[in-house]
């Protein structure tokens, strides 16, 4: 029996490493063993680990400030006030183990999946994890921004007429869409440099969008941020009378007129001619390469489920929503849901090549798969990589293909076939379901083909 | 580095004149300015009452660690203070708290000092080292009950 503890508090001195102790005294009377992790203003100590989270029965989180709980997806956890683990710790034990008692897990597919989830993201790391930090922020952004401007022309026709339609636009367009680069900036400019990088990335956004250097120019503009501010933080000595000063006028100063001054003068003007020829070349396309285009995207998001290649794709994807480039989202997203998709037909076409357990599992994906979440895949593809990685990708390089051929647009990031239901999200909504189905297709027939048993 | 390098004799009080919260929690300030420990005695009082108000230091067991992190603290500091009465500090138990640590940290503080404290910290939450720093009788046995229990 073991259980997992994090405690941490506002100034992170004191009630932490009370709440701490509190806590291991009390588990050591019951005989129970426990890790304390300790988030104070020394930083993390005592870190749990992936191991140690799997062990656990259940998980008290004892804080007075926020913490990450993506670690311990499917796994009991009781959130208290740091105080209640000074006050009562043996009481907190006993609540906590009540809680294991009752807690029913899911179904195990969907647990793993939210562990593997949360496992990638805490293995990202350098520019990588700043520009997902990024990504994640800008995606709410872009959904209210992409659904409101198709719900303008759902209600007023293809010029978003009338006044509901104009103050849609407005939502979508005008606000939502313009903030999505500052914000996708400022997000990647605070993951490297903390907290003094959100004003310079997101003014450095800013620049790139009023430059028309895109969502290129954001990434660009974020990082040039995040690092500059962080290389003046740790370069620029005060006085400590003085260093009140540093986050309220220096930092913010300098930072933003270094960013900004790149932007215009430096970076925005190779970046834009790259932007619009960019920009060109996907809404000239002609068919062959239109379909070329759909196999990669869609070959990249089965590739590695939700990894890196297949968060390229997709970042890719969200970008250009942001220039009014609606195809290669769709097709970004049927084959993100082929995966998950594929493998739940097969294991109801074939059934005698699954195991009872990776039955269960299909179903899962299934609902996955509706969802758009490409991760569904992962138990089949971690229990037999070099049958199911091959069948995923040609499955859903057929989805992004015909997508593409079809000329389908997206203007959601997200949402799966739920998204298809508002109206005007998807244009081409028969040919889209009809290249998502060929991809499953495709996907099942490959699986179940290459499974020998 | 130990709990006793940060608490010398100076910022020992064994005798806290203070009945209520405010006044004990100024008492201890007063401690931090008169070893010129802090650049504003107004300032910190200020950032000690903050973190009051997001809850109470008053940890139960008799004990409360008033703390704060600002600029204006020039080194890391503790100061403690005991009232035998007792005093109303809101505590989680709702009971008077008599040991009274002060914890001051400056913005961008060191991790040795953090660690001492938080070192400290933990120690509180037994029982047999409460109890000693109660009955200690002077400056020089409180100062042997931490140096002992190092």
């Amino acid at each position: 029996m073991k259980i997992l503890a994090i405690t941490a508090c506002p100034t992170g001195v004191a009630h932490t490493y009370m709440a701490a102790e509190a806590l291991e005294k009390a588990a050591k009377e019951k005989e129970i063993e426990i890790k304390v992790e300790t988030q104070g203003s020394v930083g993390v100590e005592n870190e749990l680990t992936q191991e140690d989270i799997e062990e656990a029965k259940a998980i008290i989180i004892a804080a007075d400030t926020k913490v990450d709980r993506g670690r311990f997806a499917g796994k009991p956890i009781l959130s208290v006030a740091v105080g209640d683990a000074i006050k009562a710790p043996a009481e907190l034990i006993e609540e906590a183990l009540e809680e294991a008692k009752n807690f029913k897990g899911g179904q195990d597919v969907y647990s793993e999946v939210a562990n593997k989830k949360a496992e990638r993201r805490s293995q990202r790391t350098g520019p990588y994890k700043h520009l997902m930090n990024g990504v994640s922020r800008m995606i709410p952004f872009v959904v209210a921004g992409g659904l409101s401007i198709a719900l303008a022309f759902a209600f007023g026709g293809i010029h978003g007429e009338g006044a509901l339609a104009g103050a849609l636009m407005d939502i979508g367009g005008g606000a939502a869409f313009a903030l999505m680069v500052p914000i996708l900036a400022g997000f990647i400019a605070s993951s490297i440099a903390d907290r003094p990088g959100l004003a310079p990335g997101m003014i450095g956004g800013m620049l790139a969008v009023q430059i028309e250097a895109g969502f290129l120019g954001g990434i660009i503009a974020g990082f040039l941020a995040g690092y500059i501010t962080k290389w003046l933080k740790d370069n620029i000595k005060l006085p400590a009378t003085l260093q009140g000063l540093m986050p309220v006028l220096i930092l913010p100063l300098l930072s933003s007129l270094a960013v900004g001054l790149l932007m215009i003068f430096v970076i925005g003007p190779p970046v834009q001619s790259i932007m619009h020829s960019l920009e060109n070349w996907l809404q000239g396309m002609t068919g062959t390469n239109r379909v070329l285009l759909g196999i990669i995207l869609g070959a990249m998001m089965a590739f590695d489920m939700g990894g890196p290649v297949n968060k390229a794709a997709y970042a890719f994807g969200v970008g250009l929503l942001g220039s009014e480039i609606y195809a290669p989202m769709a097709a970004i997203m049927a084959a993100g849901m082929t995966p998950p998709l594929g493998l739940f037909l097969a294991t109801v076409i074939a059934p005698k090549k699954f195991d009872l357990q990776q039955k269960e599992a299909g179903k899962a994906a299934g609902v996955l798969g509706i969802s758009f979440i490409t991760e569904g895949a992962i138990p089949f593809a971690a229990a037999d990589p070099f049958r199911v990685i091959p069948s995923i990708m040609a499955g859903s390089a057929v989805a992004g293909g015909l997508s593409m051929l079809f000329n389908v647009s997206l203007r959601a990031p997200h949402g799966g076939i739920f998204v298809l239901a508002i109206p005007g999200a998807v244009s081409g909504l028969l040919m889209y379901t009809l290249s998502i189905i060929a991809g499953t297709v495709v996907t099942a027939l490959l699986i179940t083909s290459l499974k020998s048993k | 580095m130990k709990i006793s390098n940060l608490l010398a004799p100076d910022f020992i009080n064994l005798d806290l004149n203070s009945t209520d919260k405010e006044s004990v929690l100024e008492e201890l300030v007063h401690i931090l300015d008169d070893a010129n420990k802090i650049t504003s005695k107004e300032e910190f009082y200020k950032v000690i009452l903050a973190r009051e108000e997001l809850s109470t230091t008053g940890v139960g067991n008799q004990v409360a660690i008033p703390h704060g992190k600002s600029s204006v603290v020039k080194e890391a500091s503790l100061v403690f203070g005991r009232s035998d009465k007792g005093i109303d500090f809101g505590s989680f138990d709702e009971k008077p708290a008599k040991l009274f640590f002060m914890i001051a940290v400056p913005e961008g503080s060191s991790d040795e000092h953090l660690k001492v404290l938080a070192q400290l910290s933990r120690k509180l939450m037994h029982e047999d080292f409460r109890n000693a720093l109660l009955k200690a009788k002077d400056t020089e046995s409180l100062l042997k009950v931490i140096k002992d229990n190092e």
